[in-house]
């Protein structure tokens, strides 16, 4: 599971981002050496090292159950996620004082709903972004999502030296990963993400990979965006479990206001 | 906290530097703060490490606090924005702004006060209060709070422009509160112009207590009622809805959504954010969903440093498509003036009252090493008329000021102007 996709969803309903400001700062990396390997080469290594393709074409299903938490502003609260091929998700988060806020994707439409905002239906490059989010849960779609993969330099992240590959999807802006070269893990990502706010600059830091039935994943992820940092802790993720239908099904505020488009 | 906040600050006070030293450092603090927090990484398009060379040395030479102040007001002064300011440590110990939370409390009377003719004048009276009971009436002026001549005090306020209405008003109210289960002894003028005094029992602030992460515990009301259209001389029913804050969000934003299902047959609404400081700010697009039913709409733009963020608004459902108005005061502030200048600029809401109080950016007070007090801006918000609300804030449509005899007759004329406009609408439909 791509954590930092998953959280990237979060950001659809992150009314947070609207109190505080960020400054992301990347720095220029070294120069390429002539050893440097294909963006190819280090996408299909994190395949690799985090489970294998075998492994990753085994998962149909996935429930994630953890807890996140903005501890600049002393909030904190559980996360649930399902996610079922072809392209069916849902995850909700519920914060303290803040209430239930949700997200998913059926059929092509990607929706969020809460409390504070209402429903609303994705979309343009936040419904493609939540379409190739939804294929990206399984990593190795990875040449299906991003036509175009290069290697653009080497940075340190957290003192580790990594391989930073730009990656181009079909729809949208480019993103940015950043590969451990001792290891092959990614440690970091940056996008451009497309939300109702805006154009968000989204950074984030994968932390603590450990094995989750055959796959590695970080347990956890910290984001920062637009001044606000909050971390993700995965508690449990398991595979291939029967996912009740209803657990996809839009709630009744969205499915109201699809009704009300149709008329 | 706070105690032990003031318990670590006493031995740092009083091994402070002399006095120049803490001059500098002050000079210091401010330069950096704007560097580093600005939203605009050159702050107001300046060069402000050139600021820093040319206002170093003359603080440096400054003989006395006094030039310190107006030289550090000058450089804040270049950015040309405002809520930037330094406030004179004198400030604080004449009108406690901030200093002093815990001798002033959080007990109530049940009285809310504004600044009206110069005096200190009743607004409201919370039933059930110990003000209700001891017949404290809306229009009666405070004379005297605990000693303390407020009548004076109000028409030195009134008269400083240096210091907000939003500010006056609190330390008006925060000298007649005081410890919860205390009593505050207040002698008012009542309405033929006689003292009377009253000794009135603190209790705990109306409301229910709620958290939201770091911020203090506060106490949230919020009310909604249809308002009997004969006893305000109107001719039709209209939803009024009032809350203290934008905090409570589970609550204020159900109680909210339940207000305006209940008011699908109404004339009209109110919504009444005079005297809300505002809280949190998303609760403006969530609140203005259900009065507009076009998606892609937005209140206005906050741009931070590295962010430009939409304050977009979802339509929801069921919505309330009548005359929609919105009663601000001098203290409806931040989240109040976004919600309302928002609705104002997208021509959904008429606003009366008024001018709100022009603070609607997050910004900080800070002490600084020489004890004065360093105001601060982190970004700034476009309203989508494209106005600054900050230092602005939002004009009424129709201006309508409360008066001590209005109060004093029993009329709040901000409401009564309000329901007069919906009736107008409603026959004009």
């Amino acid at each position: 599971m791509n954590r930092e996709k998953a959280l990237r969803r979060l950001l659809s309903g992150a009314f947070f981002a609207a109190l505080f400001a960020a400054c992301v700062f990347l720095p220029a990396g070294p120069a390429l050496s002539e050893d440097t390997p294909t963006a190819e080469a280090i996408l299909d290594r994190f395949v690799e090292v985090t489970g294998g393709k075998a492994a990753y074409q085994q998962r149909k299903s996935e429930v994630v159950h953890g807890t996140v938490e903005f501890s600049a502003m002393g909030l904190k609260g559980s996360m649930v996620e399902y996610f079922e091929e072809p392209g069916k998700f849902y995850m909700a988060m519920d914060l303290a004082g803040v209430g239930k806020i949700e997200s998913g994707l059926i059929d092509g439409v990607a929706w969020e709903n809460s409390v504070l905002q209402g429903a609303r239906v994705k979309t343009g490059e936040e419904q493609a972004q939540a379409l190739r989010e939804a294929a990206m849960n399984s990593f190795d779609h990875w040449r299906e999502v991003y036509p175009k993969a290069e290697v653009a330099g080497e940075e340190q992240v957290d003192g580790e030296l990594c391989y930073k590959v730009v990656l181009t999807p079909a729809e949208g802006k480019p993103e940015s990963m950043y590969f451990e070269k001792k290891s092959g893990l990614m440690r970091k990502t940056t996008v451009v993400a497309a939300s109702q706010l805006g154009d968000l600059v989204a950074e984030s830091i994968s932390k603590e990979y450990r094995r989750f039935g055959d796959i590695l994943a970080p347990a956890k992820v910290t984001e920062r965006v637009a001044g606000q940092e909050f971390t993700l802790t995965i508690d449990s993720m398991e595979a291939n479990q029967e996912i009740p239908a209803e657990k996809f099904a839009f709630p009744d505020e969205v499915k109201a206001l699809l009704a009300r488009q149709k008329k | 906290m706070h105690r032990l906040l003031v318990f670590l600050a006493i031995p740092l006070w009083a091994q402070a530097p002399p006095n120049h030293q803490r001059d500098l450092d002050s000079f210091e603090k401010v330069w950096t703060t704007i560097r580093d927090k600005h939203w605009e990484k050159s702050p107001g398009g300046l060069d402000w490490q050139a600021i820093h060379a040319e206002f170093r040395p003359k603080v440096e030479k400054a003989q006395n606090i006094d030039e310190v102040r107006g030289l550090l007001t000058e450089m804040l002064g270049r950015l040309h924005q405002t809520h930037f300011g330094i406030l004179p440590a004198t400030v604080y110990e004449e009108v406690g702004v901030l200093g002093d939370a815990d001798a002033i409390g959080e007990g109530s009377s049940g009285i809310d006060l504004r600044m009206l003719e110069g005096q200190a004048v009743v607004t409201r009276v919370d039933p059930g209060s110990s003000a209700e009971r001891a017949g404290v009436k809306p229009g009666w002026s405070v004379k005297l709070a605990n000693g303390v001549n407020l009548q004076a005090a109000a028409s030195e306020l009134e008269a400083d422009p240096s210091i907000p209405e939003i500010i006056s008003t609190r330390v008006l109210l925060g000298r007649i509160s005081g410890p919860v289960g205390g009593k505050t002894q207040i002698t008012f003028l009542d309405e033929a112009g006689a003292e009377a005094k009253r000794e009135l029992a603190l209790a705990a602030p109306r409301g229910r207590m709620a958290s939201f992460g770091n911020l203090p515990d506060t106490p949230v009301w919020f009310e909604s009622k249809l308002i009997d259209a004969a006893s305000a001389g109107s001719k039709g029913p209209a939803g009024y809805v009032r809350f203290n804050y934008f905090l409570d969000l589970q609550r204020v934003m159900e109680g909210f959504g339940g207000a305006v299902k209940a008011c699908q047959n109404c004339s009209g609404m109110i919504i009444d954010l005079r005297g809300n400081p505002g809280g949190i700010g998303a609760m403006a697009m969530g609140m203005a969903g259900y009065f507009l039913d076009q998606p892609g709409l937005r209140l206005g733009t906050m741009y931070l440093r590295d962010a430009q963020l939409n304050f977009a608004v979802n339509p929801r459902f069921p919505s309330f498509a009548g005359p929609l108005a919105i009663l601000l005061d001098a203290c409806s502030a931040s989240t109040s003036e976004i919600f309302a200048g928002g609705l104002q600029d997208l021509h959904r809401a008429r606003v009366f009252g008024s001018r709100s109080a022009a603070a609607a950016l997050p910004s900080v007070i800070d002490r600084l090493p020489n004890g004065d007090g360093f105001q601060y801006a982190v970004g700034n918000y476009i309203s989508e008329g494209g106005k600054p609300l900050e230092g602005v804030g939002v004009t009424p449509d129709s201006e309508v000021r409360l008066t001590r005899a209005g109060l004093l007759a029993g009329h709040d004329a901000v409401v009564e102007a309000a329901l007069g406009w919906i009736e107008t609408e409603k026959a004009a439909k």
